[in-house]
């Protein structure tokens, strides 16, 4: 006996082998020819000898007084709870309890060990079920039999025999006190072809005599799934948890064999029912807001009953959706999609237009009826639950990486209707979810109540229509740029559909965006006095729009209007500047990359020489402005009249916003002026500007985390010179780089 | 111009019956007050915006969502009938003018019986968006999975053969002749009977419940759009228990994808409705023309308004500007103006500030919050036709 205990549980599993053949254990093949290899010839095992004495052992030998069945008895006991049976030994043991070839107490005593080690043979199960069928087994044995299938159900190796006996097993069910464990291995078994009108029949009138028993409706309210137009029956909500779990006797040792089988089979021993529970009790004279529960349809089964379907109320994993994708079964209703990401995957697989105008209709009434016609009880009450239901939407429309149509028509009529404060981000979530609007009708479906909306309400609401404007584009561009690599630049997409767009409309209507934060931004910025949280939406948009032509391949380059430039040039943080020099870096690095497409290819597209044109004068000033230190000049952006600076008596108003006077930077120039000249006490800024200091305050500034301005810099200023001369007010840097670069545009 | 002042003399002999404050039905007044103030301007808000930006009629076939700039096209198509700044409303869906009622004995066409059924009952109205897999010769068998549907919602958590004898009976059954045009779907009415249960076996059973969805004359480029799974039939009428109602609809729901929503007949509507009745009255006599206005005042004010059939009929006449077989949206208005300033004139109540609630005649009556009557077969498809109407703009797309 200590031999066995130290055998493991390979050891046994082969050397069952070589004694026993369990012919149909076609599962863990695998399994068992790796441990063929290792087999050894292990005959004079005790534990092997043991179940060869129970599986050869006359039926009527007398079990009381018996030594060797007691030792044996012991020894596969022992070994049953402390590690668990192999199949083999499953298979033998319960073969030889159920043929009560030594009466029931002896049953009764192996069912309770019967922990399997890693899998049950179906064989075994479906042997046990037919001695069943001799009926000498006492009905409490039977109960304990049931209670044992239901607990190691997971572990059975497969099931396909079982259901082939699913009449037999049936007929049990109008056995009293066996019913409800049949029930619930019926409900386990249960497949769409096992749904016969006679077997609903029999349950109704088991219904009739019995009373509403749970565990016969909620069998039928399986085999309404599978044929909803043989039953009907509506689950009152107490009922709707499932079947109750039977495995008590074997929890504590089934749970300890697993633990220490580190978990080599995943079972699950909760066998409960998938059934939707309601999320709100509260009674609502409207549901408008409340998902429909997923429920086969009466309408297709009738016409497709041969075919084999698989209703996605039984979908309980993504392997088993990859395994019925051929036969999936769209529910009744298509509204109940919304709340299971697996269906969504079903349905962005297959397309299909009814199911999508299905789901469009009850989703638009849904929309329609809460917060346009407002016929339910409406009111604060509801808001919770709008709430959810929005946010569900928005995950959704995520998930399916795109708006449904029914949601953006919708929102153009919700828009004009709006407060701007009612569920604001998961309005404006779905409103950046909108495919591309042509530009025909953008402005008047979008701009206009969203203008209304963005000059009347607070600094907050302005950054959050800003950032939904962002994310409305980047979607579009992502769109762009995935269909753009699809079919190649010619945009007319899918030549067998009517509906397509062209390169130049999706361009337009881009363009049309991306002036329409301009405008807004501008204004914005003068309401809020350039608020820099404001500004730093604004910046965010334009990192996204600079960069439209690499990123998306989208041949457009659009500059921010002065309204927005000079702000952020201007801005008191250096962190807006700094993106401002980001910015304009990516600027350069699109245009440059686009002039070079443009000249290799020819024909590819035009960007237009104002746009160039646009970019050299931002360029300039802002080279003049922070490196040479060149304001209010003639011919710049900005031109002040002397006699008015004068007046103005600030002294040298042109150096006020170069890199060491700039007010964003001022803090960061104090800072090196210290560190370069820490003994001195009067502070003199232009100082920094001679010698070898003006070319370590760069350094500095970028070293202080600055990367923006470093790459707006090193792209856009050519210093080389600055080495050699050392002329008057220091370095003479220049951009002679983009003169010669851009020169035609320059100087058209 | 002369004939309006002659039509306001001879209106100022009493034909106006009596209004009533409804200060002496305070407590009356006031529920209404609460619901129909807020509710009202809303709606009239609300419904000229939807109205106008209702999505059209082709959009619906290319409903199909991709992520490609297909969409997109249907947007444009969208937005080429949205104007609702410019004065042409969605001239697809809101019709700026209709054809005179014509008079059609409807019982050449109809089972007499099944309109007898129809006429003469108050419904109550509801829109429908279209039935997925609707199919009239499915009839028989619908008939009984809503019979097995309501025992076994009534009786929670017994299970209900489908095709048994219940204590309820259910009757689909198509009322053929009421469609228009082609793309209307046959009419389908709907009747719950139901035995008592210490009924003898061969006493009659009761009707305890009826409806019928319908679509006449419903506006063909939305029906045309709609794939062949789809039955467009929009508009609900019941009678009977609210309890049952709620248990056809979500059995509809259930079985055909489809979602209802209640049908109110706001101003415009009741407006038409008025005109489209006094127009009737060479051919039949309507007795009698009345309105039932409701001012937001504190307490709200409710108005009722009893016009001589032969009066209205005679302003009527004079606001149509010719003879032609359409009735437009101005002379609608025109005519209801000539009778809120006739009202003005003698009690110096603005009924234009209020809203207008019920329209009566004795060929029917209609209510601001959805209800019907139909009292003559005459001209049910003139009546039918504008509440398909409405119904068909209640769509969410």
């Amino acid at each position: 006996m200590a031999k066995a205990s130290n055998l493991t549980r390979t050891d046994l599993d082969s050397s069952f082998e070589s004694y026993l053949s369990v012919s149909s254990r076609t599962s863990n093949r695998s399994l068992r020819v790796a441990e063929k290899e290792r087999r050894k010839s292990q005959t004079g095992d005790p534990f092997v000898l043991a179940l060869k004495y129970f599986s050869e052992v006359e039926a009527g030998t007398p079990c009381s007084g018996n030594d060797v069945l007691e030792r044996n008895l012991v020894l596969v006991e022992r070994v049953g709870l402390s590690r668990g049976l192999p199949p083999e030994a499953i298979s033998v043991m319960l073969d030889y309890a159920m043929s009560l070839r030594m009466g029931g107490v002896m049953c009764v005593r192996v069912l309770k060990f019967l922990i399997p080690a890693t899998v049950v043979p179906q064989e075994a199960v479906v042997r046990a079920v037919s001695w069943l069928c001799v009926g000498k087994i006492a009905i409490s044995t039977q109960v304990l039999f049931l209670r044992w299938v239901l607990t190691v159900f997971d572990m059975i190796d497969s099931k396909d025999h079982l259901r082939a006996i699913y009449g037999f097993i049936f007929s049990f069910v109008t056995e009293e006190s066996l019913s409800p464990y049949i029930c619930h291995l019926l409900y386990l078994l249960t497949r769409r072809e096992s749904v016969r009108p006679f077997r609903v029949r029999k349950l109704l009138d088991l219904q009739t005599k019995m009373g509403r028993q749970p565990f016969l409706l909620l069998l039928l309210s399986l085999y309404k799934v599978f044929y909803p137009e043989l039953v009907t029956l509506a689950l009152p909500s107490r009922m709707r948890s499932g079947f109750k779990n039977h495995n008590s006797t074997w929890k504590v040792a089934l749970s300890a064999v697993q633990k220490r089988n580190n978990g080599q089979v995943s079972s699950d021993i909760s066998l409960t029912l998938g059934l939707k529970d309601k999320t709100n009790s509260r009674k609502r004279k409207f549901h408008h807001l409340e998902l429909p529960s997923l429920s086969s349809s009466i309408q297709s089964n009738s016409s497709s009953r041969s075919r084999k379907v698989f209703p996605l109320e039984q979908l309980h994993s993504f392997p088993q959706l990859l395994d019925n994708l051929h036969c999936i079964e769209l529910p009744s209703q298509m509204g109940s999609l919304l709340g299971s990401s697996l269906a969504l995957c079903y349905l962005d697989y297959v397309q299909d237009d009814s199911a999508f105008l299905r789901l469009n209709f009850w989703l638009g009434h849904a929309l329609h009826e809460e917060f346009l016609f407002c016929s339910g009880d409406g009111g604060s009450g509801s808001s919770s639950e709008a709430l959810h239901f929005l946010n569900r939407l928005l995950s959704t429309q995520h998930f399916l990486q795109e708006g449904f149509s029914s949601t953006e028509g919708f929102l153009y009529k919700f828009l004009n209707v709006w407060d701007g404060s009612l569920l604001r981000p998961q309005i404006l979530g779905l409103l950046s979810d909108i495919p591309v609007v042509p530009s025909s009708c953008i402005s008047q479906l979008l701009f206009e109540p969203l203008m209304q909306l963005f000059f009347t309400s607070t600094l907050f609401f302005k950054c959050s229509v800003i950032d939904c404007l962002n994310s409305m584009l980047l979607k579009w561009l992502t769109w762009h740029s995935v269909y753009a690599l699809e079919d190649g630049l010619d945009i007319s997409l899918n030549s067998h559909t009517p509906m397509n767009m062209t390169l130049s409309g999706f361009m337009d209507s881009v363009m049309e965006l991306v002036r329409f934060v301009g405008r807004l931004a501008t204004v914005g910025l003068q309401l809020e006095g350039c608020h820099s949280l404001l500004l730093s939406f604004i910046l965010d948009f334009y990192e996204t729009v600079c960069d439209m032509f690499l990123k998306y391949g989208l041949p457009l380059v659009v500059m921010p209007p002065v309204g927005v430039f000079y702000p952020a040039l201007f801005a008191t943080d250096p962190v807006s500047v700094d993106r401002l020099g980001y910015i304009m870096y990516r600027y350069k690095k699109n245009l440059t990359s686009a002039k070079c497409q443009q000249q290799e290819t020819k024909q590819a597209f035009h960007i237009s020489r104002q746009t160039y044109q646009e970019f050299n004068h931002y360029l300039l000033f802002m080279v003049s402005c922070l490196w040479n230190s060149k304001m209010f000049l003639p011919g710049m952006a900005i031109e002040v009249d002397q006699e008015l600076l004068a007046l103005s008596k600030v002294p040298e108003p042109w150096t006020s916003f170069d890199l060491i006077h700039h007010p964003a930077f001022l803090g960061c120039a104090l800072d090196f002026h210290h560190k370069c000249w820490p003994e001195r006490k009067d502070i003199d800024l232009n100082s920094i500007k001679a010698g070898k200091q003006w070319d370590w305050y760069p350094e500095f500034l970028f070293s202080q985390g600055f990367q923006g301005l470093q790459q707006f810099v090193q792209s856009s200023i050519n210093r080389r010179s600055a080495a050699g001369i050392n002329g008057q007010r220091g370095s003479q840097p220049t951009n002679s780089y983009w003169l010669h670069h851009l020169e035609n545009n320059i100087f058209p | 111009m002369i004939r309006r002042i002659y039509l306001t003399s001879k209106l100022n002999d009493a034909v106006i019956d009596y209004f009533s404050l409804s200060r002496f039905q305070l407590h009356h007044g006031k529920a209404r007050c609460s619901k129909s103030t807020s509710c009202c301007c809303f709606f009239s808000v609300m419904e000229e915006r939807s109205s106008i930006v209702k999505t059209p009629l082709n959009n619906v076939l290319t409903q199909r969502r991709s992520k490609s700039y297909r969409r997109s096209m249907r947007s444009c198509v969208e937005a080429t009938n949205l104007g609702y700044t410019s004065g042409h409303l969605t001239a697809l869906r809101i019709p700026r003018s209709r054809r005179t009622p014509k008079s059609r004995d409807i019982t050449k066409q109809v089972d007499p019986d099944q309109v007898a059924l129809l006429v003469t009952k108050e419904w109550e109205l509801s829109y429908v968006t279209p039935l997925y897999q609707f199919r009239h010769t499915q009839l028989k068998s619908y008939s009984k999975h809503l019979s097995a549907f309501i025992v076994s919602e009534k009786q929670q958590g017994l299970a209900i053969e489908v095709g048994q004898e219940l204590g309820f009976k259910v009757n689909f059954s198509v009322v053929l002749g009421l469609a228009e045009t082609d793309e209307d779907a046959e009419t389908v009415f709907i009747q719950i009977l139901s035995k008592h249960a210490f009924a003898a076996k061969d006493d009659a059973q009761k009707v305890v419940w009826s409806g019928w969805l319908t679509c006449v004359n419903g506006d063909l480029e939305y029906l045309r759009s709609l794939p062949s799974e789809f039955v467009s039939l929009p508009l609900l009428c019941t009678r009977g228990p609210e309890s049952l109602t709620v248990l056809v609809k979500s059995w509809f729901e259930k079985t055909f994808d489809c979602c209802f929503g209640p049908l109110g007949i706001n101003s415009t509507n009741l407006q038409w409705l008025a005109a489209l009745w006094i127009g009737c009255h060479p051919t039949i006599n309507i007795q009698y023309l009345k309105l039932v206005w409701t001012l937001p005042t504190l307490p709200p004010m409710d108005v009722k308004y009893t016009i001589h059939p032969q009066d209205a009929w005679e302003l009527w006449d004079s606001v149509r500007q010719d003879d032609t077989t359409d009735v437009s949206i101005e002379e609608v208005t025109r005519f209801i103006k000539g009778l809120q300033s006739h009202f003005f004139r003698h009690f110096r109540i603005e009924l234009s500030a209020g809203s207008l609630m019920q329209v009566s005649t004795a060929l029917g009556s209609s209510h601001h919050s959805g209800k019907i009557k139909i009292a003559s077969p005459t001209y049910i498809t003139t009546i039918l036709q504008l509440l398909t109407e409405c119904a068909l703009l209640k769509m969410p797309i």
